[in-house]
């Protein structure tokens, strides 16, 4: 996972949005996302680790960096980067920090000596082709990249 | 925002606990869930999650899939799944779910793998 994020610029800007901090929203964004990017006629196996991605990390948005606040938004762009989307997830949280994307060690977790739960980020970082997190005064933002095309899931394993 | 509440349904099929779940598998699906197992797991063993009515499972879902099979595992029982979409079931691979928990395609397969021998 890299930290720097790239120069606004360079993108297209396809669309923002906003959902309210509201546990379920996440829904929202990924179907909205999903209607945005129709357009590219993604491959069925790619939309849908794109959703998953969306989903998960407005959902990390709503919970972790806003609270669960309804008055706060979770804002959503959606770009093109040459043959990338690029998506930005930002929340308006001042406290917490976002955690590596560490993977969850399993057998720990069945084992009960850790908590089942600390699969977002993970989730995340297998379902697109990079993930940046930046930290700026009063947000987290998480940026999302997925090719057009190309192949494939995993780039590790729990 | 409207969401699918997850339902259950336990049954007998063959020996195995088959676990029918419909809607969505989030952290709204706890009690449903542990509910079921609980159900299941005084029945008949093994256990078989069946999610082919499932349209959404999300990270917390996720962490619930786990503590069912952490339990199974105190409980000396096993679970296995059947009906993932090929989505999910990659992720069921990518977490390493699914080296606890066998895969298959449909019902009728899980259960000729898992049904207790007979005698």
């Amino acid at each position: 996972m890299s930290k720097s994020t790239p120069p606004v610029g360079e993108d297209r800007l396809l669309a923002t949005f906003a959902v309210a901090s509201e546990p379920g929203n996440e829904r929202l964004a990924r179907d909205r996302v999903a209607e945005i990017v129709s357009v590219f006629d993604l491959e069925p196996a790619r939309l849908e680790r794109l959703k998953t991605a969306v989903a998960e990390a407005t959902m990390n948005a709503i919970e972790h960096g806003n609270g669960n606040r309804p008055e706060l938004d979770v804002e959503i762009s959606v770009a093109l980067r040459a043959e990338n989307l690029v998506l930005r997830i930002t929340d308006q949280g001042q406290s917490e920090q976002i955690p590596a994307a560490t993977a969850p060690d399993l057998d720990a977790k069945l084992a009960g000596l850790q908590s089942p739960r600390g699969w977002g980020l993970f989730l995340i970082r297998n379902m697109v082709d990079d993930l940046h997190v930046d930290h700026r005064a009063g947000h987290h933002c998480v940026q999302l990249t997925i090719a057009l095309e190309g192949d494939s899931y995993g780039h590790d394993r729990a | 925002m409207v969401t699918t509440a997850l339902d259950t349904r336990v049954r007998n099929h063959d020996g195995v606990a088959v676990v029918d779940l419909y809607g969505d598998i989030d952290r709204s699906a706890e009690a449903a869930l542990t509910g079921a197992y609980a159900e299941a797991i005084t029945s008949t063993q093994p256990i078989l999650l069946n999610f082919a009515d499932v349209g959404y499972i999300n990270s917390t879902g996720i962490a619930l899939i786990v503590g069912l099979l952490a339990s199974a595992r105190r409980d000396g029982s096993r679970i296995a799944a059947c009906g993932l979409s090929e989505h999910y079931r990659q992720i069921f691979e990518i977490t390493r779910l699914s080296d606890f928990m066998p895969l298959y395609a449909d019902e009728p397969s899980a259960v000729d793998e898992q049904r207790p021998a007979e005698r």
